[in-house]
C-alpha cells in the first residue's frame, strides 16, 4: 500500500466516527460505504463494493445504541476492506481483520469518551469567564483528537504492518478460513437479536413471524416485506386510533373510583 | 394562537448545529456539550442584557443530556422556547427547563431508536447491500438517501414543532394514548423488517452428509422440509433468548463467535 493510499484510508476511517461528531450520524459508518470509499483509494471498486456488501450482512445489526456500544464497525469495515483489497484475498481475510479491529477501537473509544469527560469541567470554568468561544472550541476540538486516533491507528497498521499483515493472510490455515467464513455466516443473527431485544414487545411477534414467512416461504424481498408491514401497520392503526381514547377513559375512571 | 416562529438566521444556526450533538460524546455530560453548542445563538440572543442570565443558561444547558440525535432538534426548539418566557417571566421555575428536557429523553428516544434503528438504517443498510454485493455503485448512495432523508426531515420540523407548540403537542398525544400507538405501529413495519431479513439476509445451512446403505442423506434436505432457513431463525432466537436473559452482550457475542467458528472448522456449519 503507498503513503498516499495509506493516509486516505486512514480519513475514511476518521470519517465514519466524525459523521456521528459532526454531521449528525449520517450512516458513512456503514460498511457499504466505507467498502465503496477503500475501493475506490485502492483501485478497485467493484471488489470493494462487494467486500462492503458482505460485511454489512454481517454486522446489519451492530446499531451503537447510546454509550453501550459492542464494536467499532466503521474503522474494523475500513481497515476489514483495505486488507481484503491489499491482499487480493476474499471476504474471509476481510472478516479475519475486521472483527479484531472493530473490539480493538471500541476500546479505544471508551478511552476516549472516559477522557473526554475531565475536558466538560473545562468548559464549565470557561462559561464562569465568560469565553464562550472557549466553550465552543472544546467541544471541536474533541472531534480533532478522534481523527487523530482513528486516522493514526488506520494509518499505522495498513502502513507500517504491511508486512505482518501479509504473513497472517498467507499463513491462514484452510480450516481457519472455513471457520471464519461460518462465523461471517452466523454473526448477522446476532445483530438482528439485537434489533429484536430493541423492538421486543410480545404483541409484535407475530408481525416478526409475518415477516420471516412471506420472505422465507414466498420469497418476498425487503421492499416487499415493508409495503406489506406498513398496510398492515396502517390498518391497526385505523382499527385502534378510535379506541384508544375509549380504552384509556374507563381506566381514568377507575382510577376515581380509588381514590 | 399563532404559531412561535424563530428567526430565519436563528433556526438555521440550531439546525446546522445539531448535527454536532455528538462532537463531544463523554460519559460525564454525553450530549451536553453538543446541545448547549447547538442552542447558544438563541441563548446569545434571549439573554443579550444579563451576562450572569446568560451564564447560568449556559451552564443549565451543559447539563448530561442523551438521547437518539434525529429528534433532539425537538428538544432544543422547545428549550429556546422555555428560555424565552423564563427570561420574561420571573416566577417561572427555571428547574423546569431541565426537568422537561430529560423527561423527553426516555419517549423521544425510544420513538427515534425505533424508527432510525429499527427500520430507516435496516431499510437503507439492506437495499444498499443487496446493490453493493452486485457490485453497483448505487449501493452506497441508495443508503445514504433512504437514512439521511428521513433523518433531515425529522431535524427540520421537529425543531420548527418544538418551538413552535412545544411540549402541548407531546401530551396531548401521549394523553391520547395516539404515541404508543404509533411507536406499537411503527414496531409493526420493524418486526416484519426483521424477519424478513432474519430470513433473507442470514443464510446459515448444513454442508453434513451421510452414506447410510448406498443412499446419501443430506441434512440439509430434511431440514429445508421442516422449515426453510431453520437454522437462521433458531440462531437468532437463541441469541434473543439469552439478550432477554439480561447476559452482557460482549459475552454473548464471543459465545457466537467461538461456537460458529469451531463448527465452521468441522463442516458441520457453513
Amino acid at each position: 500500500m503507498s503513503l498516499i493510499q495509506a493516509i486516505l484510508v486512514g480519513c475514511v476511517a476518521a470519517l465514519t466516527q466524525l459523521e456521528g461528531d459532526w454531521l449528525g450520524e449520517c450512516k458513512f459508518r456503514e460498511p457499504v460505504i466505507t467498502g465503496f470509499l477503500v475501493g475506490l483509494i485502492m483501485g478497485d471498486v467493484t471488489k470493494g463494493l462487494m467486500i462492503g456488501g458482505a460485511l454489512q450482512l454481517m454486522w446489519m445489526g451492530a446499531t451503537n445504541i447510546g454509550p453501550t456500544a459492542g464494536l467499532d464497525i466503521g474503522s474494523g469495515g475500513t481497515i476489514g476492506a483495505a486488507v481484503a483489497l491489499m491482499t487480493g484475498s476474499d471476504l474471509e481475510v476481510a472478516v479475519a481483520f475486521a472483527i479484531p479491529v472493530a473490539v480493538v477501537v471500541q476500546m479505544m473509544n471508551i478511552l476516549k469518551m472516559t477522557a473526554f469527560s475531565g475536558l466538560m469541567h473545562k468548559a464549565d470554568a470557561f462559561i464562569d469567564e465568560g469565553k464562550e468561544s472557549s466553550v465552543i472550541g472544546i467541544h471541536f476540538l474533541c472531534g480533532v483528537f478522534t481523527f487523530l486516533i482513528y486516522w493514526g491507528f488506520t494509518f499505522v497498521v495498513l502502513y507500517f504492518g504491511e508486512g505482518v499483515i501479509n504473513a497472517i493472510v498467507n499463513g491462514i490455515p484452510a480450516w481457519v478460513n472455513s471457520g471464519l467464513s461460518a462465523v461471517a455466516v452466523v454473526l448477522p443473527a446476532m445483530g438482528f437479536a439485537l434489533l429484536l431485544n430493541l423492538l421486543w414487545e410480545i404483541k409484535l411477534v407475530p408481525f416478526f413471524a409475518i415477516g420471516f414467512i412471506a420472505a422465507a416461504y414466498l420469497g418476498m424481498d425487503m421492499v416487499g416485506v415493508c409495503a406489506l408491514s406498513v398496510a398492515i401497520a396502517a390498518i391497526m392503526y385505523m382499527l385502534k386510533k378510535d379506541g384508544v381514547a375509549q380504552e384509556l377513559a374507563p381506566a381514568a375512571a377507575d382510577d376515581e373510583w380509588e381514590d | 394562537m399563532a404559531e412561535k416562529q424563530l428567526p430565519k438566521k436563528e433556526f438555521n444556526s440550531i439546525f446546522w448545529r445539531s448535527f454536532t450533538l455528538l462532537g463531544s460524546f463523554n460519559y460525564e455530560r454525553m450530549e451536553g456539550l453538543g446541545f448547549l453548542y447547538a442552542v447558544l445563538p438563541s441563548l446569545k440572543r434571549i439573554y443579550k442584557d444579563d451576562p450572569e442570565g446568560l451564564k447560568e443558561a449556559m451552564h443549565r444547558h451543559m447539563e448530561a443530556f442523551n438521547m437518539t440525535v434525529a429528534p433532539s432538534p425537538f428538544v432544543m426548539g422547545l428549550a429556546v422556547a422555555m428560555e424565552e418566557n423564563a427570561k420574561e417571566d420571573k416566577n417561572f421555575d427555571k428547574s423546569l427547563i431541565n426537568a422537561v428536557k430529560v423527561s423527553l429523553m426516555g419517549p423521544l428516544s425510544g420513538i427515534g431508536d425505533t424508527f432510525f434503528w429499527g427500520i430507516f438504517r435496516i431499510l437503507a443498510c439492506s437495499l444498499g447491500a443487496s446493490f453493493a454485493l452486485q457490485g453497483n455503485v448505487l449501493g452506497p448512495i441508495i443508503l445514504l438517501l433512504v437514512f439521511n432523508i428521513p433523518n433531515v426531515l425529522t431535524r427540520y420540523y421537529g425543531l420548527k414543532l418544538g418551538y413552535g407548540q412545544g411540549a402541548g403537542v407531546l401530551e396531548s398525544l401521549q394523553k391520547s394514548g395516539k404515541m404508543q400507538l404509533f411507536t406499537f405501529c411503527a414496531g409493526i413495519v420493524g418486526m416484519a423488517a426483521i424477519g424478513c431479513l432474519t430470513a433473507a439476509w442470514i443464510g446459515i445451512s448444513s454442508p453434513l452428509a451421510f452414506e447410510i446403505s448406498g443412499n446419501t442423506i443430506v441434512i440439509q434436505e430434511y431440514l429445508d422440509q421442516l422449515c426453510p432457513q431453520l437454522l437462521s431463525l433458531a440462531a437468532t432466537l437463541g441469541v434473543l433468548s439469552m439478550l432477554r436473559k439480561g447476559v452482557n452482550t460482549t459475552k454473548i457475542m464471543i459465545t457466537v463467535i467461538v461456537v460458529a467458528f469451531v463448527l465452521g472448522v468441522f463442516g458441520i456449519i457453513a
